[in-house]
């Protein structure tokens, strides 16, 4: 196949993915004019190629479609029902011509007659008889492009003579919007006629005589604007070969581990410190700029959706509203491609056991129509995806029911789970509630598949139902495929990553403590974490069962708190190490069936470690999530909520023993340099930084106590103050805390620069009142005071 | 047996097929794997063990970029292990690439079709699904490895 073609099917299959999400928006909307020439621009652009490539069957239906596009655009026939049916068919033909072209390079030999026909039917509006000129209109074309427009505005003048009297206006509207595709086709071959059987006919709605008019020319001036539109967005943007992104990712994988083992082998060096950070975040910024090259919206696959629930709640005859939210939100190209099938088997199950028909909704209280909602949203590093539906709920007890029937789980370990963790077994396999298999659902295998993609791309799927009222099916995708923050822990004389998402707190217990610190029942261990019991998982034990370990009183032990889901538990190990950003390497299948990993990475020392994968870890120890523990969480969500409305973060530092605190919205980057590097303009201390003089405040008296001593390294937090930045002098950074810890310490006063001098308390530091540059000394007391110290 | 040999003849006509082996030791034994199944040659390795992997699993190895799974052939064949780091071949079978540990790897020695002769049929049963017959040398035999009987998918399969 020659690039045209191929460039050719990308294109053409881009614009019936648009020309589809129109469809089943304009069967909300039939009188948008921008949308129906959105349709007629992909059809017709088709229509224009694919002369000039050669393919005859292809050009012969898209023409068809575009004659009666055309009609459409110029607001003489109406987008009923049937109509978008009709135009939907003729997607579907162009998708399976392009389909074979991609193939076999040709078109195939099946007959569009038959589509063709029916295309020609719609184009009868309600009262009309076929018109004679229209099915001589394609034969008598002379010349390419300009007789293309005119054939179209012959033909229709011809059939719009024969109903509505307005038709001068609208043929005009039309000539003006011109034949945008410059390779247009010549003598168009006469479409296969088949004589519309009269009684086929189906009647489409005369066009409403008020309100088409002014819509038309509109019509047809977006026609004539977006092209240029589109050409510049053309010059902006280039097609790149997801193969090289997937190249370039892995490379920039290999970069971070690469920087890693820098990082690590120059940190005792410090002529080294500075161009490694240098490194450190070239790479990080290079690896965010990859990352979103391969972003895309979620819309490219939530545009699929509501032609799905058209053509299913049809079949299925259900009335279905679809609710869209969130379309903008970014993943990574392949995780979207990952979760097109488990949304669309989500969306399938709504449809079919969700949202039950209009008589039943209607006896039960609802209204007929059902809300189907798809959301989309980004909560920290992940996204979640959401499929929620107003219908009949699933029923827990029928669910377990049949998962003991199936003998998918005992009733004893059933026992142990609580409301919401029993629906959850509806994602094992082979477990359906329906009782019938459908050709939609029903086989109990959708579930299962979705499960299985969402994790496999190290997501979560759960399931939320109230019987009767609806259910949501939530899943959680990581943002970045590859590359994930870890904290490194040790047992077994290895090393583990532990992904920090799941990783709450961490808790020592020496030896000494051991014994009284970490309770059991019987053989259960347990450790009280602020007055709640945690039970305890020893990795050592979980990896090598049936091995004598040391007991947990000979030797230290951490606790890693963990929240894997709701599930909450103690992670005991022998050892951390620091945390790294780990690049994620896939196991190879024998190694991922032992179910506790979910990869392994290199670390920055080159070792090799396994990614522990926490959920996996409760599930086998039996970890259960808790109705409380549920119910917690939720809470704790909540709260986290609102504390991130009210509150900012603070940098806390230290300068010359006294705690200040620096909002941390404002500080770009906080440096370590030697102090020689400070110069002075006059008595003011300035810092050339990258190339610009940053005014360094030093009210903690930093500089000054560095003063004489040439060894001495300085450490700068780099802040934003309005367009300018301020350097800050200090002598440690402590932590981050939230600013209602630190009204909690007692420090509720906003305080000035000068503040830093007087107060023992930690004062939030005021940038406005650091002096700008060139600064006027006296107006600034205690610069001047800084000023004579120094000097 | 006596058709494999047949078609083994067939095969030999033009009279000197030779076919370059990487000979392996592992204890005492000699074994051969074709050259043209072999990506790389790590010398002294110590594979990152992983718990509760099955027991040919000899551990994970960085090989340019990815993590590799490694097949132990001492493991493989019930041999005692040794304290001592292992040499690594990196092999390519239909499955992916994966990595078998030996005790060293030698010479590449090129040998003749003619001098293969399939499993004896007194061997036992784990050893023939592993072992694809012996070329008779000079000073000994010469088993061949075929490096899609050693992908870590199929050994699961067939060892479960």
């Amino acid at each position: 196949m020659d690039d045209l073609t191929r460039e050719f099917l990308i294109e053409s299959q881009e614009g019936l993915d648009r020309m589809e999400r129109c469809l089943t928006d304009l069967e909300e909307r039939p009188q948008d004019a921008e949308l129906i020439a959105e349709i007629f621009r992909a059809v017709h652009t088709i229509k224009g190629t694919t002369g000039f490539l050669g393919f005859k069957r292809l050009e012969t239906l898209a023409h068809a479609g575009e004659n009666l596009l055309g009609l459409l655009r110029e607001g003489k026939l109406i987008a009923g029902h049937e109509m978008i049916t009709g135009l939907l068919q003729l997607l579907d033909g162009l998708r399976s011509i392009l389909k074979t072209i991609e193939t076999e390079n040709a078109e195939g030999d099946d007959n569009d007659a038959a589509l063709i026909s029916r295309l020609k039917e719609l184009q009868i509006p309600v009262q009309a008889v076929p018109p004679p000129v229209q099915t001589e209109a394609p034969v008598k074309a002379e010349s390419p492009a300009q007789a293309e427009t005119k054939k179209r505005t012959h033909d229709t003048a011809g059939s719009r003579s024969a109903s509505t009297p307005r038709a001068a206006k609208a043929v005009q509207s039309t000539v003006s919007a011109p034949a945008s595709s410059g390779a247009s086709v010549s003598a168009a071959p006469a479409p296969v006629l088949a004589a519309p059987a009269p009684a086929l006919v189906q009647p489409v709605a005369p066009v409403p005589s008020t309100s088409p008019e002014p819509k038309t020319p509109a019509a047809a001036q977006s026609g004539a604007s977006q092209p240029r539109v589109q050409a510049t967005a053309a010059e902006s943007t280039l097609r790149v070969d997801v193969a090289v992104l997937n190249r370039m990712m892995n490379l920039v994988g290999e970069l971070v581990l690469t920087r890693n083992q820098i990082l690590q082998a120059t940190a005792a060096d410090p002529h080294m410190t500075m161009l490694s950070r240098r490194l450190d975040m070239v790479t990080a910024d290079l690896r965010e700029s990859v990352m979103k090259a391969r972003m895309q919206p979620v819309s490219n696959i939530f545009g699929k959706i509501p032609r799905i629930v058209r053509d299913l709640s049809q079949s299925l005859g259900r009335r279905v509203r679809l609710q869209v939210e969130g379309q903008d939100t970014e993943l990574d190209k392949s995780l979207l491609e990952a979760i097109k099938d488990p949304l669309t088997h989500a969306v399938r199950n709504s449809l079919d056991h969700g949202i039950e028909p209009p008589e039943e909704r209607e006896a039960a209280g609802k209204n007929p129509e059902g809300i189907l909602k798809l959301r989309a949203a980004q909560e920290g590093s992940h996204v979640i995806v959401e499929v929620t539906d107003d219908g009949a709920g699933i029923d827990v007890k029928k669910v377990v029911k049949k998962a003991i029937e199936r003998g998918l789980i005992t009733a004893s370990r059933l026992a142990q789970l609580g409301e919401r963790e029993q629906m959850q077994l509806i994602f094992l396999p082979g477990l359906s509630t329906s009782d019938v298999v459908t050709n939609v659902s029903g086989r109990g295998v959708g579930m299962d598949v979705v499960r299985t993609n969402v994790e496999r791309i190290g997501g979560k799927v759960e399931i939320d139902s109230r019987f009767g009222k609806g259910t949501t099916l939530r899943m959680r995708i990581p943002l970045t495929l590859a590359i994930i923050p870890a904290l490194i822990v040790r047992s077994l004389k290895q090393s583990f990553a532990l992904p920090q998402g799941a990783l709450s707190e961490l808790v020592h217990i020496s030896a000494s403590q051991a014994a009284t610190a970490i309770e059991w029942i019987e053989n259960v261990p347990l450790y009280r974490l602020r007055g709640k019991l945690l039970p305890l998982v020893f990795l050592d034990r979980l990896l090598l069962p049936g091995v004598e370990h040391k007991a947990a009183s000979e030797r230290d032990n951490f606790i890693a708190v963990l929240d894997a889901d709701g599930r909450r538990f103690g992670l005991v190990v022998d050892g951390l190490a620091d945390p790294e950003e780990i690049v994620v390497k896939p196991l190879s299948a024998v190694l991922k069936d032992i179910g506790l990993f979910s990869g392994a990475t290199v670390l920055g020392n080159a070792d090799l470690a396994l990614i522990l994968d926490p959920g996996a870890i409760a599930m086998r120890s039996g970890v259960a999530l808790s109705e409380e523990e549920a119910v917690h969480n939720t809470e704790k969500e909540n709260e986290s909520g609102v504390a991130a409305a009210s509150s900012i973060e603070y940098l806390l530092v230290e300068a010359d023993g006294r705690k200040a605190a620096v909002p941390l919205h404002d500080v770009l980057r906080i440096e370590q340099l030697p102090f020689q590097r400070i110069e002075y303009v006059g008595c003011r201390p300035v810092l050339n930084f990258d190339g610009c003089l940053l005014p360094i405040e030093d009210s903690g008296g930093v500089l000054s106590t560095a003063q004489g001593n040439s060894q001495a390294q300085i450490i700068v937090v780099v802040c934003r103050e309005g367009k300018r930045h301020v350097g800050i002098a200090v002598s440690h950074v402590l932590d981050v805390a939230a600013g209602s810890d630190l009204f909690d310490a007692g420090t509720t006063q906003q305080s000035s620069g000068v503040t830093l001098l007087k107060d023992r308390v930690t004062g939030v530091v005021d940038l406005s009142n650091v002096a700008p540059l060139p600064a006027a000394e006296q107006a600034q007391p205690e610069w001047s005071q800084m000023g004579e110290t120094v000097a | 047996m006596s058709t494999a040999t047949v078609a083994l003849q067939d095969k030999e006509t033009p009279a000197a097929t030779m076919v370059e082996m990487c000979s392996v030791r592992l204890g005492k034994m000699l074994f051969g794997v074709p050259i043209t199944h072999i990506l790389e040659i790590v010398g002294s390795t110590r594979p990152q063990p992983v718990p509760l992997a099955p027991a040919f699993v000899g551990g994970l190895i960085h090989y340019r970029g990815d993590v590799l799974t490694t097949v132990s052939l001492r493991q493989l064949l019930d041999l005692p292990l040794l304290e001592q780091p292992q040499d690594l071949l990196v092999l390519e079978s239909s499955g992916g690439c994966f990595g078998l540990l030996v005790d060293s790897v030698g010479e590449v020695l090129t040998v003749s079709a003619a001098d293969h002769e399939p499993n004896p049929s007194i061997l036992d049963e784990r050893r023939r699904a592993l072992f694809d017959g012996a070329y008779k040398l000079k000073d000994g035999l010469l088993i061949l490895l075929d490096p899609e009987k050693l992908d870590p998918m199929r050994l699961s399969a067939v060892l479960a």
